[in-house]
């Protein structure tokens, strides 16, 4: 028997570039105010699972390099900004924006979480578990 | 430090950076009326953790606004000049006032994004219960 568990790993995949995602959107909402600061996003998921597009990554020859490009997480932040945005100190935050993220995120974490519920539920209800 | 950790880390530096705003404001409100008192300012700075992966904001060295005392004719006041002018602070209320607003708006957005950090943890530990 073989157990197809793909839709758990994408699911799962897509949980955590919601919650990657939360980090760069609250990052920039805590410096709405930071003189300087560009607003910040990473790309949507369906660029992520797209295997021709190599993600960039700035080559670090010293363990003191900054990273930047791809983080940790495997995700390319790159500087977004919404019209209008721009504040005289070189803010680039728009709160507005921000939250139209953020519930985007929400959005597809719930997603995410639903799907994986779900696919638990048909696998346990096979198992004839209830 | 996972993802939700790091959320709450940011949102609560935004959070700490605006009170501390919140109460310069305050305290000089509170001192528009003291003789020769300057506005105090602060300013936000960008401050990166590498050990947590935080891009956290955090308040700058507190400052003195620079520009003139208002000069209030008034012969009367203990501490007026030959010429019957004092010397009273350099608040503005309206810009207080103002500086007040949006750091109220930038705090309640920190706050939300607290919040759904949360939340969204703790429905993925809703999967792990059932």
């Amino acid at each position: 028997m073989e157990l197809n568990l793909n839709v758990l790993r994408m699911a799962s995949q897509l949980a955590a570039h919601s919650s990657a995602r939360q980090v760069v959107i609250t990052e920039n909402i805590a410096h709405a105010d930071t003189p300087g600061y560009r607003a910040r996003d990473i790309g949507d998921f369906a660029s992520t699972l797209d295997a021709s597009s190599q993600p960039f990554e700035a080559r670090a020859t010293r363990p003191g390099h900054m990273p930047f490009g791809t983080g940790a997480g495997g995700y390319e932040v790159r500087e977004v900004a919404a019209f209008g945005a721009e504040s005289p100190n070189g803010n680039s935050v728009s709160l507005e924006d921000q939250m139209m993220r953020s519930a985007q995120v929400r959005e597809s974490h719930d997603l995410a979480l639903g799907v994986y519920r779900k696919s638990m539920d048909i696998l346990r209800m096979s198992l004839g578990q209830r | 430090m996972s993802d939700m950790t790091k959320v709450m880390a940011a949102a609560s530096s935004g959070m700490q950076a605006q009170a501390a705003r919140l109460r310069l404001s305050s305290e000089n409100i509170a001192n528009a009326d003291t003789p020769g008192y300057r506005r105090k300012i602060v300013s936000f700075e960008e401050t990166f953790d590498r050990a947590s992966d935080v891009r956290a904001v955090a308040t700058g060295p507190m400052q003195l606004d620079r520009s003139e005392l208002s000069r209030v004719y008034d012969p009367n006041h203990p501490m007026a000049g030959d010429d019957g002018f004092y010397e009273s602070s350099n608040v503005n209320l309206m810009l207080e006032i103002a500086d007040a607003r949006e750091a109220n708006r930038s705090y309640e957005a920190n706050l939300k994004m607290f919040d759904q950090a949360r939340q969204m943890a703790s429905s993925v530990l809703d999967l792990l219960r059932r």
